[in-house]
């Protein structure tokens, strides 16, 4: 029985919560001046639904294929640089190591708006920019990477100082120790960090818009800028489209993180 | 001998024919959903096959930024579209191609041609650095409907400020949640767009602000709000913003521009009406503002003359702006051929014979914003009309002379 | 000497690890900050922004901002955001967190839902609580008309009054789940025995909270705090959809301001002097986290 009032109190929040999600989806079926009615519409009197010229006309698949090359290059980047870090930080009681745990946090301090101008001066000195995504990634992985490892270094700090000595007693070595041993232990809390990472990174706009010129190439958050003019702003376009950018990325990672955090709850340091 | 001609002649044209290798021109286009720059350039390269127009399409909100960054990073495009009143950022610091030799030798781009609005943001120091590919201006919105439910007079629209505000009283229903009317006020370019007619009606300026006539442009706009005859939101919303309100019943009329036909037509469900924007009074100036985009040549295109033919296309197709692309030509000698909304294409037209340019200065963005502040800060009631525009003009003053 | 002792004690490994991402950093991150940071000394015309060759002013800038009337207003506005956001953000994260520990069915898919805020770009979000917060026809006023709450529109956007909690409020809806799946993460990572053996001693459940969950949870609770405040200082894209900053500066925060400066009037020196002075805050953090860090580890 308590389990049902559980559920349905759960309900509940996730409704309050989710209204702007829902009202996402409602102002997409609308038509332009539904928005300014007054009482507001929670169901269109004649929905519409511009899926299929919405789909054509701002060609979403190629953005949002574009906006997943991104995040994964991102997130492979983060992950590959940022665990050992994360680890050793964790770990290791150092001065130096403060030192770079403060450098860290400080280097992700300025909005992308601020630093997309001095990156896109060097990146178009180096010649980056003729591999725009790459350049994107590039510039990106630097901003995901700091929260990545202060995260991940939480998560590490909660696997209990014995088992990682238990693990180098075993007679393995450092490298071995840390794949082998402590990956594995962490193995949840790196995952649900890297899906958050991941999504912000398929969220990213500034340096996609900046370095990115060819259309087949453009990422799907700026293809959802184009709706606003510079006279008037296709709120329907604007929101059909963010539905068909955002409904596959949050049924899947809703699975996922399922997946994941269940994990988590079964005793998973056993 | 005849075979040494021959052969110089062979010679010669294969240079000639080898040198006719298409020229690529760089442009930079807004992203729009009448897609005028790529719809015309594509007519304008199965014309002239020795011309490809490769366009990058920029955000509006970017433009500028985006266009001082190439400059600065030596990869500016060969053409780029920016709004009228930004042109002398970039004309004023030599940065754009002057046109003038070539709109001397043009047979189809005559300087007289231009109304003297957008003439005068194509031009800096007296030399032409842009061209107008259209115009558009604001007018006073209105339902006939409601009109006549409140017992006014449909096809006498307000003429003065003094009619438009018992208008306005008359049409204002708390009970149904209507307004009177809807503009815009938000602090960004929009407000000053539409601020400016007011003010340059009433004898104020840009660089008058804290004359008695901008002076009584805003305590207009103040009275408006104070007395609910215009929603607070105004602060906060666009002009598009305020057209919806004004389609979806809640004001009785609204203050746009021909942008907002297509919608009005598919959306607004009652009689509504175009008319010419208020004057003070009775023999005060009539004015409008102006807006809408030139295009223009960077200094360091290595294509000045292909760029040229590009823009004479453009304007050689003005007639055509009304119909297919939702604004006004820029050129008084274009007419267009059995306008859509044929009342309100009257009515825009008349319009733009009073639209004033905004500028041209190198800074007016500084202006703008000086504006914007007085009109948020005197209709929030954080001081009144005269203080805040003394600061604004004394602001101006300050970037005026720096 | 002590360094070249841990790199032979085979600390090499551990080194590299911990250098990499720096070195990473440091090349992409550096000297942006440093370029902004000079950029707040120079005179900077908005055409010489690629060279670092500017005519150096001193303290020029900084002057102009302090004098500016605006200042102190914009500043408070910034406190204001990121300590009401971080409060209740933290606040209801947890809640929730611990509210899904419970079992019950369909409870994963209920908690992954929140993700909502974290994958809805802010774009959408802020047109969507601008709607919300509209005062003519907005879905809030009529929730507060319909049940005579109030009786007429509140402006809730274009009143002063009200416009920064406007932001606030869509701000702590955007960071719910940032807060709420890492806190999830934190409490997972407590064995269930440890609050079994407290239960058995007889601890009531806020005690429980008190002295096992709140300790336990430190390092993710620093974390969390750390990185949200950093992000706060960071959210732009919700101003500028929803107020830009108005009306008249009641709802302007450091990080719209600066962008406002350096985008909008092009008087980048002064946005770059903002830009230094939210750098000087972050570091004060950093330096905060830091130490907790620190004297955690001590233990």
């Amino acid at each position: 029985m308590k389990r049902y009032v559980f559920l349905f109190i759960a309900i509940v929040l996730a409704a309050i919560y989710l209204f702007p999600l829902y009202w996402m989806y409602v102002t997409a079926l609308k038509s332009g001046s539904d928005i300014f009615q007054y009482p507001p519409a929670f169901w269109p009197a004649h929905p519409r639904l511009q899926l299929a010229q919405v789909f054509a006309t701002y060609q979403v698949d190629r953005y949002v294929w574009n906006s997943f090359v991104v995040a994964l290059g991102t997130t492979f980047i983060t992950v590959l640089l940022g665990t050992g870090a994360a680890y050793v930080l964790a770990n290791v009681s150092h001065p130096l190591v403060t030192v770079a745990l403060f450098a860290i946090l400080m280097l992700q301090v300025l909005p992308p708006s601020l630093m997309v101008t001095p990156i896109f001066v060097a990146f178009n000195q180096l010649g980056l920019l003729e591999w725009p995504r790459f350049a994107v990634v590039l510039a990106t992985a630097a901003k995901t990477l700091p929260f990545y490892i202060v995260l991940c270094r939480a998560t590490f700090t909660q696997i209990p100082g014995e088992l990682r000595d238990a693990a180098l007693v075993d007679g393995n070595s450092r490298i071995g120790a840390f794949l082998h041993i402590i990956l594995p232990l962490a193995r949840n809390g790196i995952l649900v960090v890297s899906t958050l990472v991941f999504l912000q990174s398929f969220g990213e706009y500034v340096y996609s818009r900046s370095m990115i010129a060819t259309k087949e190439l453009q990422t799907a958050t700026v293809g959802l800028s184009s709706f606003l003019g510079a006279n008037s702003n296709d709120w329907v376009g604007l929101m059909t489209y963010a539905s068909i950018y955002v409904t596959p990325i949050l049924v899947i990672f809703v699975l996922l993180q399922r997946h994941i955090v269940s994990g988590l709850t079964a005793g998973a340091l056993k | 001998m005849k075979s040494l001609t021959f052969g110089i002649a062979v010679v010669a044209f294969s240079a000639t024919a080898a040198w006719a290798e298409p020229v690529t021109l760089q442009v930079w286009a807004l992203d729009e959903p009448t897609h005028y720059t790529e719809t015309l350039s594509r007519e304008f390269e199965a014309k002239n096959p020795d011309i490809k127009v490769d366009i990058k399409i920029v955000n509006f909100g970017d433009l500028v930024n985006d266009a001082v960054r190439a400059v600065a990073t030596k990869t500016a495009p060969d053409v780029t579209m920016i709004d009228n009143p930004e042109t002398a950022v970039f004309s004023s610091r030599d940065l754009l191609l002057d046109l003038t030799p070539y709109v001397q030798a043009s047979k189809v781009i005559h300087h007289d041609d231009f109304y003297p609005g957008p003439l005068a943001n194509m031009s800096w120091n007296g030399k032409i650095f842009a061209i107008s590919r259209g115009s558009n201006t604001i007018a006073l919105y209105y339902n006939a409907d409601m009109f006549k439910a409140a017992g006014l007079d449909p096809d006498k629209p307000p003429k003065t400020w003094e009619e438009l505000y018992d208008a306005a009283k008359k049409l204002t229903d708390p009970a149904k949640s209507r307004y009177g009317l809807a503009f815009s006020a938000i602090a960004t370019e929009e407000s000053t767009f539409q601020f400016l007619p007011f003010a340059q009606t009433a004898g104020g300026n840009f660089d008058a602000l804290n004359a008695p006539g901008s002076i009584r442009a805003l305590q207009f706009w103040r009275k408006l709000l104070d007395e609910k005859l215009a929603s607070h939101d105004v602060l906060i919303w666009r002009q598009n913003d305020a057209t919806g309100s004004f389609i979806a019943q809640n004001a009785a009329m609204s203050i746009s521009g021909p942008w907002e036909l297509p919608a009005l037509q598919k959306d607004a469900k009652f009689d509504w009406r175009v008319a010419l924007l208020p004057v003070e009074k009775e023999g005060s100036p009539r004015v409008s503002a102006l807006g809408e985009f030139n295009y223009a040549a960077f200094k360091t295109t290595k294509h000045p003359a292909e760029a040229f033919r590009l823009f004479e296309y453009f304007v050689s197709q003005a007639g055509r702006n009304w119909n297919e692309f939702g604004m006004l030509p820029s050129v008084q000698n274009a007419v267009a051929n059995d306008p859509k909304w044929p009342a309100a294409y009257a009515v825009f037209t008349e319009q733009m014979k009073y639209a004033r340019a905004r500028g041209p200065s190198p800074v007016w963005p500084l202006i703008s914003k000086a504006i914007q502040t007085a009109i948020q800060a005197t209709l929030t009631d954080q001081t009144d009309a005269k203080t805040a525009l003394e600061t604004a003009q004394k602001t101006v003053d300050k970037v005026l002379t720096k | 000497m002590k360094i070249l002792n841990a790199f032979r004690d085979g600390n090499g490994f551990e080194a590299v690890l911990v250098i990499a991402p720096v070195v990473y950093l440091v090349a992409f991150s550096a000297f942006p900050l440093i370029y902004n940071v000079v950029m707040s000394f120079q005179h900077v015309d908005m055409f010489s922004i690629a060279s670092l060759n500017r005519p150096f002013v001193g303290f020029v800038n900084y002057l102009d901002v302090f004098t500016r009337p605006e200042t102190p207003g914009v500043f408070l506005n910034t406190i204001l955001f990121v300590v009401l956001s971080i409060v209740f953000q933290l606040s209801i994260g947890f809640a929730l967190a611990l509210f899904f520990q419970n079992e019950f069915p369909g409870a994963s898919y209920l908690r992954g839902l929140f993700l909502a805020g974290w994958v809805m770009p802010a774009l959408v979000v802020g047109a969507i609580w601008k709607w919300i917060f509209a005062g003519d026809f907005g879905v809030l006023n009529w929730v507060l008309r319909s049940l005579h709450i109030v009786s007429a529109p509140v402006f809730w956007i274009s009143d002063p009054l009200f416009a920064l909690y406007s932001i606030i409020i869509a701000n702590i809806w955007l960071g719910i789940p940032f807060n709420m799946i890492l806190l999830s993460v934190g409490l997972a990572g407590i064995p269930g025995d440890v609050y079994e053996a407290a239960a058995l001693d007889g601890a009531g459940p806020f005690q429980r909270f008190r002295t096992i969950t709140l300790p336990l949870m430190g390092s993710t609770l620093g974390a969390v705090i750390a990185l949200g405040t950093i992000f706060t200082l960071q959210q732009f894209d919700l101003v500028s959809a929803l107020t830009q900053g108005g009306p008249a500066n009641a709802s302007n925060v450091a990080q719209y301001w600066s962008w406002q400066l350096s985008f909008e009037t092009y008087e980048i020196s002064d946005g770059s002097v903002i830009a230094t002075l939210m750098l000087t805050v972050v570091a004060l953090v950093a330096l905060i986290y830091v130490r907790s860090v620190q004297r955690e580890q001590r233990l």
